[in-house]
C-alpha cells in the first residue's frame, strides 16, 4: 500500500506538480492529500472483497455466523474492522502528507487520521453494500472500479470543483472525496486558490453525513447478506 | 480442420492431435479472447475509465497546464490508450492465477495440446485480446486528433502489440512464480503501476522529478508510447525504441515460458 502511495506521490503528483501552473500555490501539494486518500478508498474496498471471498471462495461466512456475537454488532465490527485496518495502511502515508503541510507535529495531525477514518467509513460500508448484490467477482470489481473512478476524477481531488462544467457541479460536490480532500487541504497553513480559508470543521461535518449513512447501509447489507 | 472459435470446441474433435503447432496455437490463443469477452462488464469498466480518464481528466487538467509546444490533451491521449493496453495485457496473469486456485489448469493440462504450444496460445492470446480490446480507443483517439496516415497507424498498432506481447510475458511470469494470492495482488498491481506511472506515456520526460527520469526511458510503456508519438505525430520511426520494446518483449516472453513451463511440469503440476 505505502509502494502504491509513493508512486502516486513522488512520481504522478510531483510531475503533475511541475507541468501544471497558477493554482495560486503549488499544485503537488494540492493534489498530495489525493495520493493518501486514494491509497485509503483501495484499501477500504479490500474489506468488501474480503467478505465477497469469505463468501463465496472461503465459505468463511458459516463459521462466522456461530460464534458469540450478536449480528449487528458482528456486522457493524466488519465495518469498524475495515476501517482500522484502512487507517492503518495509510498511517505512514498520512504522516508524510502531514510533514508537507507542516503539521506533524500539530494537534492537527489528529485530524487528518480523522479524516482518514471517516472517508474510510463510508467506503468500508459501502463495498460491503456491493458485496451483498454481487454474485460474481466480475460484478463486484465493476461496480468498484465505476465508484473509484466517481469518487477519483469526478471530485475536486486534481481540480477545483470551479473548473468543471455547471452541469457537473452538483455530481462533484456530493462526492465524499471532495470533502475529504478539502478538509486535508484546509489543515495546511498554505492557501490554495479556491479552497475556501478557515478551519477542516464545516468539511469534515459535510463528510460525517454520507460516510455514516454508507456506514450503516454496508452493516445493513452485511445482516441481510448473511441471512441469505 | 476445426473452424470453432474456442479450444473447448476444437479440441472435442478427435482429429485434434493432428492439428498443426499454428492452428493448436491459435486456438489457445482464442480461448483467451474469448474468455475475456464473456465479462463484459470488465470491458465495459475499463471503456467507461479510459473514456472518463480522456474526456473528464485530461481535458480539464490541460486547461490548467500552459506549456509551450505542449498540446497536453493531445499528448494525454495517445499516452492513455498505450497505459490502457499495458493494463489489459496484465489481466492473462490473475487469468491464469485463478485457473490454477479454482482448478481450471488442471483439466487445461489434460487436453492433447503439447505444453510449448500451450504457453506460448496464452501468451499470444494475452495480447491479441489486448489490441482487440485496444482498438476501439485507439479509433477514437485517431478520429479526434485527425491521425489517418495509414503507415503511421500501422507503426503505432505494431508498437502497442509489440507492448502487449511482452507485458503478457511479464504478468505470466509473476502469476507463476509468486504462490500467496494476496502477494501476487500487490506485486502485479505494483508493477503495473511502476510500468504506466513511471513511463512517458501520461507526461513528458521533461517534467519528471530526476529520479524518475532516470528510470521512465527504459520502461516498456515508455518505449511503445514514444513509438506511437513519433509515428502518428512526428511521421518518423523510433527505432531505438522499436528496438527496446523487441528486446522487452525477447526477454519477458522467454521468462514467461520458461516460468510457466517449469510450473507446469517441475512444479506443483509435475
Amino acid at each position: 500500500m505505502f509502494a502504491n502511495f509513493a508512486i502516486d506521490l513522488f512520481v504522478t503528483a510531483a510531475t503533475f506538480g511541475r507541468l501544471v501552473t497558477g493554482q495560486g500555490a503549488d499544485y503537488f501539494l494540492f493534489i498530495a492529500p489525493g495520493s493518501n486518500l486514494i491509497t485509503a478508498m483501495v484499501a477500504a474496498f479490500q474489506s468488501g472483497r474480503d467478505v465477497w471471498r469469505e463468501k463465496y471462495i472461503k465459505d468463511l461466512t458459516s463459521y462466522l455466523l456461530t460464534l458469540p456475537v450478536q449480528r449487528p454488532v458482528l456486522a457493524f465490527s466488519r465495518v469498524l474492522g475495515g476501517v482500522v485496518r484502512s487507517v492503518i495502511a495509510t498511517f505512514p502515508g498520512t504522516l508524510v502528507i502531514c510533514y508537507l503541510y507542516g503539521i506533524l507535529f500539530t494537534p492537527k495531525i489528529f485530524v487528518a487520521y480523522l479524516i482518514v477514518g471517516l472517508f474510510s467509513l463510508g467506503i468500508v460500508g459501502l463495498s460491503m453494500a456491493i458485496s451483498a448484490f454481487s454474485s460474481s467477482i466480475e460484478m463486484w470489481v465493476t461496480v468498484r472500479s465505476a465508484i473509484q473512478l466517481y469518487l477519483s476524477f469526478l471530485s475536486a481531488l486534481f481540480y477545483p470543483v470551479s473548473v468543471f462544467p455547471s452541469f457537473l457541479a452538483p455530481i462533484v460536490s456530493s462526492n465524499p472525496m471532495t470533502w475529504a480532500i478539502q478538509a486535508f487541504r484546509q489543515l495546511s497553513p498554505i492557501a490554495f486558490a479556491q479552497v475556501p480559508a478557515g478551519d477542516s470543521l464545516g468539511s469534515i461535518l459535510i463528510l460525517a453525513g454520507p460516510s455514516l449513512a454508507f456506514a450503516l447501509l454496508g452493516t445493513i447489507c452485511y445482516i441481510w447478506y448473511s441471512k441469505l | 480442420m476445426s473452424s470453432s472459435p474456442t479450444l473447448a470446441n476444437g479440441l472435442s474433435k478427435t482429429t485434434i492431435a493432428a492439428e498443426s503447432p499454428t492452428h493448436l496455437i491459435l486456438q489457445m490463443a482464442l480461448r483467451d479472447v474469448s474468455v475475456l469477452f464473456r465479462t463484459p462488464w470488465i470491458i465495459i469498466t475499463r471503456a467507461l475509465s479510459f473514456i472518463i480518464q480522456l474526456f473528464v481528466f485530461a481535458f480539464l487538467i490541460s486547461g490548467l497546464i500552459h506549456i509551450p509546444g505542449l498540446n497536453f490533451f493531445e499528448y494525454y491521449a495517445v499516452g492513455s490508450v498505450v497505459a490502457t493496453i499495458a493494463s489489459i495485457s496484465f489481466v492473462i496473469g490473475y487469468d491464469i492465477f485463478e485457473e490454477a486456485e479454482e482448478g481450471v489448469l488442471d483439466y487445461l493440462l489434460t487436453l492433447p495440446i503439447p505444453r510449448r504450444q500451450f504457453i506460448i496460445g496464452r501468451a499470444l492470446g494475452g495480447a491479441m485480446r489486448a489490441i482487440i480490446y485496444t482498438i476501439p480507443m485507439f479509433v477514437i483517439v485517431a478520429f479526434v486528433w485527425g491521425f489517418n496516415q495509414p503507415l503511421s497507424i500501422l507503426t503505432a498498432l505494431l508498437s502497442l502489440f509489440l507492448l502487449a506481447f511482452g507485458v503478457t510475458g511479464m504478468s505470466i511470469t509473476v502469476a507463476v512464480s509468486v504462490k500467496s494470492a494476496n502477494r501476487f495482488d500487490v506485486v502485479l498491481a505494483l508493477l503495473e503501476l511502476a510500468v504506466s506511472r513511471g513511463s512517458t506515456a501520461l507526461y513528458p520526460i521533461a517534467f519528471m522529478p530526476f529520479y524518475v527520469s532516470l528510470f521512465a526511458p527504459f520502461s516498456p510503456v515508455s518505449f511503445a508510447a514514444d513509438t506511437a508519438r513519433s509515428s502518428l505525430v512526428g511521421f518518423t520511426l523510433d527505432l531505438p525504441a522499436i528496438a527496446g520494446l523487441v528486446a522487452f518483449v525477447v526477454i519477458f516472453l522467454g521468462l514467461g515460458a520458461a516460468f510457466y513451463f517449469r510450473r507446469l511440469e517441475g512444479g506443483i503440476y509435475g
